[in-house]
């Protein structure tokens, strides 16, 4: 399969993965604010029941799709790939587990590792587009944080698009929270 | 109350519908993303060109790798000498004094700030004080991003004779290199006299000049 073909995939995944974060957001607030409050509840029931089965399928094509992108493209994963990897990877059994038990309670589980990820998902975006926030000032010969192996769209790095992940992770948890179904 | 059992029911039953209807709607979207991905991604990358970008290079010496602190053990040492040719194909040598090197990775974030500083700073010449400041592109990887590193230094007005490394990266090792980019002072006689990386500021470079003069 073809890098360009694979990494486009991706990123346009990641794209939907931003408006559906921003969107929720912005229902958020527009709920908080009085503004078309029974509608936003109507939406976010609508999309509580499947959810979690929603946040387990972003997290499996995440770790699908960063084992591609080091396995069959050849980009080496740095150190901070890594700990995104350790915060991915887990989720994808953990959601897929949760989603097949019903258990929204996992949220309880699932949101401070998904947290974590997006942390070291934001600062390794901001190391690719500020080198000089490494303490060192150096490029690592072996592998960098701060090289951008994909670039799509202008601006959607891998740890961009991981991410996203972790974003729309957290927000679908937290929608599939609002029905708690006993396991 | 068999009444409210069967709107339970029905109430639970349209519920489930509607999971699966959000379920198949982002199945379908994510469907056909993949196949706007392979019907747009399949044409739009050019098979890199490296011929030029890594070259056969001749290395004579070696010295100790930059440590992270403390002493550096390449102080003192004769400097390697490394004969290859630049991008253009002249023929050219570095590893004779006075000099500053300059090593260089296309992909480094770092190198490709300190390129324009150094830029600027020399303003077009190839030696500032009688020192000649020479530039290695090594760590060549077709896919990483910025390549060619040959198109990146011309796009960025580099003045600099630069030698291209083998695919090894033999001159950067020969060096002691350890991170990017690094610099490497050396003197009138062959001898290393200071060594840094990451990117520094004029005043550095001026100073590892003074270095490579004997006025450090």
């Amino acid at each position: 399969m073809r890098t360009e073909t694979v990494t486009l995939f991706l990123a346009m995944l990641a794209v939907v993965a931003q408006v559906a974060v921003v969107v929720s957001l912005v229902l958020l607030v527009a709920a908080r604010l009085g503004v078309a409050r029974d509608r936003v509840r109507a939406i976010a029931d609508g999309v509580a029941p499947s959810a979690l089965v929603l946040a387990a399928a972003v997290a499996l094509v995440a770790t699908v799709g960063s084992l591609w992108l080091s396995e069959g493209a050849g980009f080496p994963p740095c150190k901070l790939c890594w700990y995104q990897r350790i915060a991915m990877y887990p989720l994808s059994v953990v959601l897929a587990v949760a989603a097949w038990r019903r258990d929204a309670a996992v949220r309880r589980y699932v949101l401070p590792v998904a947290v974590i990820g997006a942390g070291i998902s934001t600062y390794h975006v901001l190391l690719e587009r500020f080198p000089s926030l490494e303490a060192s000032g150096t490029c690592d010969p072996m592998n960098p944080c701060t090289i951008r192996w994909v670039e799509r769209f202008g601006y959607l790095t891998i740890p961009t698009m991981a991410l996203s992940a972790f974003a729309l992770i957290i927000t679908l948890v937290l929608v599939a929270g609002r029905e708690e179904v006993a396991p | 109350m068999s009444a409210s059992r069967t709107d339970n029911r029905r109430r639970a039953r349209t519920r489930e519908r509607k999971a699966n209807l959000v379920v198949i709607g982002v199945g379908a979207l994510v469907v056909l993303l993949a196949v706007v991905a392979v019907l747009v991604g399949s044409g739009d990358s050019v098979p890199p060109d490296e011929a030029g970008e890594v070259q056969p290079v001749e290395v004579a010496g070696s010295i100790a790798p930059l440590p992270a602190s403390g002493n550096d053990p390449g102080v003192g040492q004769e400097a390697p000498r490394a004969t290859g040719s630049t991008f253009e194909g002249q023929g050219t040598t570095v590893g004779e004094g006075p000099s500053l090197l300059l090593f260089v990775a296309h992909w480094c974030g770092h190198c490709q700030k300190e390129v324009p500083v150094v830029t600027d700073w020399l303003d077009g010449a190839t030696e500032v004080r009688g020192v000649q400041i020479r530039a290695v592109s090594t760590a060549v990887d077709e896919k990483a991003p910025n390549y060619p590193p040959s198109a990146w230094l011309e796009r960025e007005g580099w003045p600099v004779p630069t030698l291209v490394d083998d695919a090894d990266g033999s001159v950067a090792t020969a060096f002691g290199l350890t991170g990017f980019p690094y610099f490497v002072a050396i003197d009138g006689d062959g001898r290393v006299v200071a060594r840094t990386s990451g990117e520094q500021p004029v005043p550095v470079l001026e100073a590892l000049v003074d270095a490579a003069l004997g006025q450090g």
